[in-house]
Parts: structure tokens; sequence; C-alpha cells
């Protein structure tokens, strides 16, 4: 019973996949490139999905503006900067270096030199004292105890 | 004195991040920065949605303030805003013009034809309110895509020079008409009558 449900399972989720996946393509090339933006586009009404995930008219509408663009031989740049001049650098998941967004990668780096810099300032502990006079202390216990 | 910066520097810290994730609670994420604000309309080439053998072009925004209102009888809110487009038509003569598009990818409604699309559009429009002075057809939802809209309903403020001035995301109601897109529209409309006197 359990390994039919499996299979019913299986079977399901390939067609689900297989309603999306209508495009043909030139060559596997052109496919792949068509999948790496359809991931990296991101959707401007579900905004925190791509264009491949979404359900949104927008993303059909997208997706199929990719593939027409991929068909007249544009490359991948030129489609990022066709998205980018309707709907902004929102549309793209990785941000451009702005004064806005230097902070994204400046942060992480203040905090590890600032860090390193305490640290290093901290004063180093006082130097342990004598330990030859307290194990000759310690020997001088022992021997009374085992007397 | 070491102390009071033990003190002080981890209490900046905080309160920074405070304003910070405060500002955070009052910002809207669906609010994008237009690229079309302060632009030229794309150019297209569109048909009427009711009388497909006239053809407008960009050049149709040259002339008036126009409210270029992205809409579809699919979509629930644009019905729900359009007695107040109507209201505002009627009793301001805000020029309204519509950019239609159908949902001809979705598999379900793929067959339907542009009569089948008109009775809707007539219907809603005899049932709400008829707030357009024409609507123009966006088959290939191309113009749409050019305007960056992202849905419906979608507002564009352009003025008598076809530039757009605003894109405003979402429903137009009282409160968005007096803080938002009233104002500017009052202010283009003197700036048209201006321009218009200054000319002759």
């Amino acid at each position: 019973m359990r390994n039919w449900m499996f299979v019913l399972l299986a079977l399901v989720s390939v067609s689900v996949l297989a309603v999306e996946d209508n495009y043909g393509f030139d060559d596997p090339e052109q496919r792949v490139l068509f999948l790496k933006l359809t991931a990296e586009l991101r959707c401007p009404m579900c905004q925190n999905q791509n264009i491949a995930d979404s359900d949104a008219m927008i993303a059909h509408d997208m997706r199929r503006k990719v593939y027409t663009l991929l068909k007249q031989g544009k490359s991948e740049e030129e489609i990022i900067t066709y998205m980018k001049d309707r709907y902004g650098d929102f549309v793209y998941y990785k941000p451009p270096v702005t004064a806005a967004t230097i902070w994204l990668w400046a942060l992480p780096l203040v905090f590890i030199f600032v860090v390193l810099f305490l640290v290093m300032r901290r004063p180093s502990k006082a130097p342990l004292p004598d330990q030859g006079a307290k194990l000759k202390q310690a020997e001088a216990m022992l021997k009374q105890d085992k007397s | 004195m070491k102390k009071i910066g033990f003190f002080l520097i981890p209490l900046g810290i905080f309160l920074v991040l405070v304003v910070f994730l405060f500002q955070g609670l009052f910002s809207d994420p669906r609010e994008l920065d237009s690229q079309v604000k302060d632009k030229q309309v794309p150019a297209f080439s569109l048909p009427d949605l009711m009388q497909p053998d006239v053809t407008y072009t960009q050049d149709v925004f040259n002339g008036e303030v126009t409210i270029l209102n992205v809409w579809g009888v699919w979509c629930v809110t644009c019905a729900v805003e359009m007695p107040y487009l109507t209201k505002l038509k009627e009793e301001q003569k805000v020029n309204f013009v519509g950019l239609y598009f159908d949902q001809d990818l979705d598999p379900d409604f793929g067959t339907k034809t542009l009569t089948r699309v008109q009775e809707e559009v007539t219907g809603m429009l005899s049932r709400y309110g008829n707030p357009y002075q024409y609507n123009i057809f966006d088959v290939y939802r191309d113009t749409s895509l050019d305007l960056g809209v992202t849905g419906a309903p979608e507002h564009f403020l352009i003025d008598s020079r076809g530039v757009v001035r605003m894109h405003h995301i979402g429903d137009i109601n009282p409160r968005v008409w007096e803080n938002k897109i009233g104002p500017l529209y009052d202010q283009l409309v003197a700036e048209q009558q201006t321009n218009v006197a200054g000319s002759r």
C-alpha cells in the first residue's frame, strides 16, 4: 500500500514539472541558460520567488520574454539588462555594488577588523608567578601528609 | 573613562539598530523604484479594445494629463475601485485611459475570443461605471512589461508631454487620491493650462 502511494506521488510530481516545461530550445546550452536566468530573475509580484517558481501572471510573461529574447540570440547580460531597465535592480537576485549596497560586503569585514583590533589591543595577562616556589610548597605539604 | 566607553558603545550600537529596524516596520516592500518615472511613455502601437481597427500609439498622451489605468475583468480590486474612478471622472473631469490585458496565457482562458472579452468588459463597465475615455488593448502584454507593470490595478500619471510622472501600484481610493495622486494631478493640470496659455 505504502509503496503504491510513493509511486503515485512520484507520477504526480513528474507531470507537474512537465506542464511548466513547454518551451523548445535550439540547443542544450540555450536551455541551460534559460533555466539559469529564470532562477536568477526575481518575480516583482511574489517577492520571495524567482520567475521560474512563481505562478503569477507577470512571472509567466517574464519567462516568455526571456524565452523570446533567447530565441532572438540575446546574451545573458543583455537579457538581465532588459529586465533591469523595466523592473530595476530589484529584479535580479545579485545586487550591484552601489553606495547603498556596499555595506553588504563591507560590514562583515569591518566587524572582523574591529574584533581583531580589540583582541590585539587587550593587555597580555600578567606573567605567572614563580612555579618553582609553589611546587616546593606542595611537595612539603605532601610530605607532611605522608608522615 | 574606559568604563563609560564600555557601556556607551554597545548602547550606541543598540540605538542605531533600533532606529534602523523601526524604520523597517513602516517600509513597504511592494514599493519598487519605477524605471519609467520621469521618462517618456515607451513606444507602442496597439488596438482599441472595442474597435480593433483603431490603433493608438504613445502620441495619444500628448496634450492632456492622463491617468493610464492597467486593469482587466479578472481583477477584483479593479472592480472595487471602478465606482470611485467613475466619480473622479464625473466630478473632477479626470482623464482616465484603460490599458487592458487579458489572461490569455492561462490555459483555462486561452481560447477566449475577442468578442467574449468585449462582452465581459461591457458587462463590468455597465455594472460598476465606466471611467475610461477608451481602452487600449495590450494584446501580448508587451507594453505592460515595458512600463514595469507587476499586476493589476496599477496607474501611471502621465503629463501633457507624454512623460510618466508617477507609477502607483494598487487601487485608487479616496485616501490615496487625496494624499498621493490628487495633489500631483492638480499641479500637472495647472502646468498644462499655463503652458497652453503661454503658447497662445
